[in-house]
This record gives structure tokens, sequence and C-alpha cells, in this order.
């Protein structure tokens, strides 16, 4: 939001803008903000849901195409990949989590590895089982970030394929679990490499933060990172924390 | 088929494509793919890239199904969000080569008249929203319409409609929050 009728609450501006993202009017930065979003803010995503279904008859002005004939055998190859089951049994079972490790270079794989054995082994002294994060980039849903925490709150962050920042900061957020209808605020874990692999220790008033259900997600931000302490609208990878 | 058949049988169909059923996704895709078709063919104006879109929605639908909630949203609406979502993304991702383009062959590809209501939305939403978009300026509800039907950014409809971007974006924004107030009655 910017410019002209910038004159209501924040709140207003989120209204107006899940319209706007569900209208289509947003340019490709934008939107992949406001799409981001949805994810993390409950309210938001419920305005979103409310124009999706109102303005949803506005298709019916569309003619009708009957698409190609081999249109339905493209799909249903498409879903016979081994991938498509449409609950995945976990992530061990998760065919694009297992091509992290084929799309990443040789050593990715290999610090990818260690970081789960390292974190693994903290796990066994606990009852908690350490969580992973498989984090997905905002465009094209490619692989971002593998991250892994163990219960004493030590975090290994492992880029899985490569990614450039340019002139800005990585930072990576703490978007807690919250109860339908409310919305979590995300807290910084600090800044990362989009090169290599980081190693953070989550602070202790934020340890019973990391659940299940959770996410983490890396921001784009001026050099040194948020000075606003909260993450800008250029969400590049998110994902939720699962049970190994 | 009437409006209420089509609607309780897409639910039940979306519910076993949920569960892993094919048979299922296949009868979702007879009764609704001409309609996703014609609407990312809309929007993206090109139709192998919309045949592209169209294969990955279904391939959404199919692991997604499990999110549908009936009581939240009707299937077809859902099932355009889901395709709209889809070729907007591929439209800005392929953005500036075909953008040009795309702006002219937008009114050359113009429907002529609207098509008949086929899947269509309970008739009283759909009467709730004419009612609503009438309220509006009608330069408002024409660009609201045009953006949503060839999934326009501010800056190509601006440009289409020859007016100042901030115009453009305060026509819409003001339209949208008058459209709000309206669909809330």
């Amino acid at each position: 939001m910017s410019e002209t009728d910038h004159n209501g609450t924040p709140e207003d501006d989120g209204r107006v803008l899940a319209a706007e993202y569900v209208l289509g009017v947003l340019e490709a930065t934008e939107r992949r903000a406001a799409a981001q979003r949805i994810e993390y803010d409950a309210d938001f995503a419920r305005d979103v849901a409310f124009w999706e279904e109102k303005l949803g008859g506005l298709a019916d002005e569309v003619r009708p195409v009957i698409p190609p004939e081999a249109m339905w055998s493209r799909i249903e190859a498409a879903i016979s990949e081994p991938v498509a089951a449409p609950q995945s049994a976990g992530l061990w079972n998760s065919l694009p989590f297992w091509r992290i490790f084929a799309i990443g270079s040789a050593a990715v794989a290999a610090a990818c590895i260690a970081a789960l054995v390292f974190i693994g082994t903290g796990g066994l002294r606990d009852e908690r089982a350490p969580l992973l994060a498989n984090m997905r980039q905002t465009t094209g849903g490619q692989p971002g970030f593998v991250a892994a925490i163990g219960a004493g709150g030590t975090l290994v962050i492992v880029p899985a394929s490569l990614l450039t920042a340019d002139q800005k900061s990585m930072e990576l957020w703490l978007i807690p679990a919250a109860p339908t209808g409310t919305t979590a605020t995300p807290r910084s874990l600090g800044l990362i490499a989009p090169n290599q692999p980081v190693r953070i220790t989550v602070p202790p008033q934020l340890v019973p933060f990391v659940t299940r259900d959770a996410k983490l997600a890396v921001s784009l931000e001026e050099p040194g990172g948020s000075r606003t302490g909260a993450p800008s609208d250029d969400i590049i990878a998110v994902g939720d924390l699962t049970n190994l | 088929m009437d409006v209420v058949a089509t609607r309780s049988q897409l639910v039940a169909a979306l519910t076993r494509v949920a569960g892993g059923d094919r048979a299922a996704l296949r009868i979702v895709y007879q009764d609704t793919s001409a309609k996703l078709f014609g609407v990312c063919l809309r929007i993206l104006n090109d139709r192998s890239e919309a045949e592209d879109v169209l294969q990955d929605v279904y391939v959404t639908v199919w692991r997604k199904a499990a999110t549908f909630d009936p009581a939240r949203a009707s299937p077809i609406t859902w099932l355009v969000a889901i395709a709209r979502n889809r070729a907007i993304d591929r439209l800005r991702a392929s953005a500036v080569s075909r953008r040009a383009e795309a702006i002219e062959n937008a009114e050359a590809v113009r429907d002529e008249a609207p098509a008949a209501l086929d899947l269509v939305v309970a008739a009283e939403q759909q009467a709730r929203l004419k009612t609503c978009l009438d309220e509006l300026e009608e330069r408002q509800s024409s660009v609201i319409r045009s953006a949503f039907l060839d999934g326009m950014t501010y800056e190509q409809l601006a440009e289409r409609m020859n007016v100042p971007l901030g115009t453009m974006k305060s026509w819409i924004r003001r339209g949208l929050i008058k459209l709000r107030a309206c669909l809330e009655r």
C-alpha cells in the first residue's frame, strides 16, 4: 500500500490488500508478499477467503473453452508420480524433501545430513524430538532451506539451492503457532547466510515457541537486518516445523 | 443439471478426491475443466501456457482437496481461485516480454456476451454481487471486472485506460471498499 488512499488504519490496509491480491492487480513482488502473508496472518487469510468467495462469481462471465482431449491423460500422468498422494505420510516420505538432496550440490547434501545428525544426537538425550523445516521458496516452490532444531534450542539452517541476496541481508524468523483467528508475531532468530550452513542458538525466551505447526521464514532485509523488529514484505522462503 | 445438484455433486467429488479417489478427480475435471480453461485462457491469452497451467490446477486440486471447506467456500469459487492464482502467477513470471502484446490482445479476445451461467455460485450470491457492482461508479465496476477477468496489474489498467497510476489505484481501492461495505450489508 502506498500513494493515495493511505489514510486508513493498518487493519483497513490489510483488508484492501487482501482485495487487491484476489483481484490480481498487484505486481509480482507485492503479490508474492501477499501470498506469503496468508500463511502467517489469519485475519488476512480470512479477508482473502471473503473476496475469493464474493468475487468468484465474476468468472461466470468467462466463456468456457473445452480443453484438448489429451489434457486429462496429462493430468493423470502427473498425479501418478510418487509425490502425488494427497496426504503425504510425513516428511521422510515426501519426494520434494528428498529432491533437496538431489538438487543441492554434494556439499549441500552432506551439510544437510551433517545438520540432521548433529541435531539428532542432542534429541536422543531429551524427550522432545528434534524438529525439521523444509522451507520452500515463495516463488516457484523450489527448495529454499532446510533447518533442524534440537530440543536445546540449537538450530542449523542449510541452503538447499543457490540463492542470491544481492545487497540485502537474509533474516530468519520464527512464526509461532497461533490459535485459529489470531495472528502470531514473527520473532527474529537472526541473520543467515545464503551460501553456507549457519548454526544459531534460539534465545531461551523463544524456545517455548519452537513447536510443531510453528513456521520458519526467511526474509530479505536491508543490510544488517530488519530495523523495525518485523520482517519486510519480501519473504523468500517459508516452511512448517515438522517432527522427524 | 440444476445448480444445487451440480454444487453438491462437486462437493461430494472433492471430498472423495481428498481421500485419493482418481475417479472423483475425473468427475471434477469433467464438470469444471471448460470453465477453468476459459479462465486461464482469458488471463494468459496463450493456449499452450493455459494448458500447462490447467494441468497444474488439477494437480493442485488433487493434492489440496483436503483443504477445501464446503462451509466456507463454494466448490466452483474455490476452483476458480486456484485457477486464477496459478494463471496470474504464470503471467507475472513471464510478464515483461508478453506484457505489451497481452494488453493489445485483451480487447480483441473480450467475450461478446457473458456466457451462460453454468456452474453457478448460489443465485442470490450472484445477484448480490451484481447489485453491489451496480452501486459503484460505472468506471469503477468496469475496471474491477476487467482486473478480475484479465489478471491485469494496476499499471496495465492505468495504461489501458490512459489515466495516471495513482488515479487507477484510487478508483479501484475506493471501489473495493465500497463493494465490501455493500456485500457485508
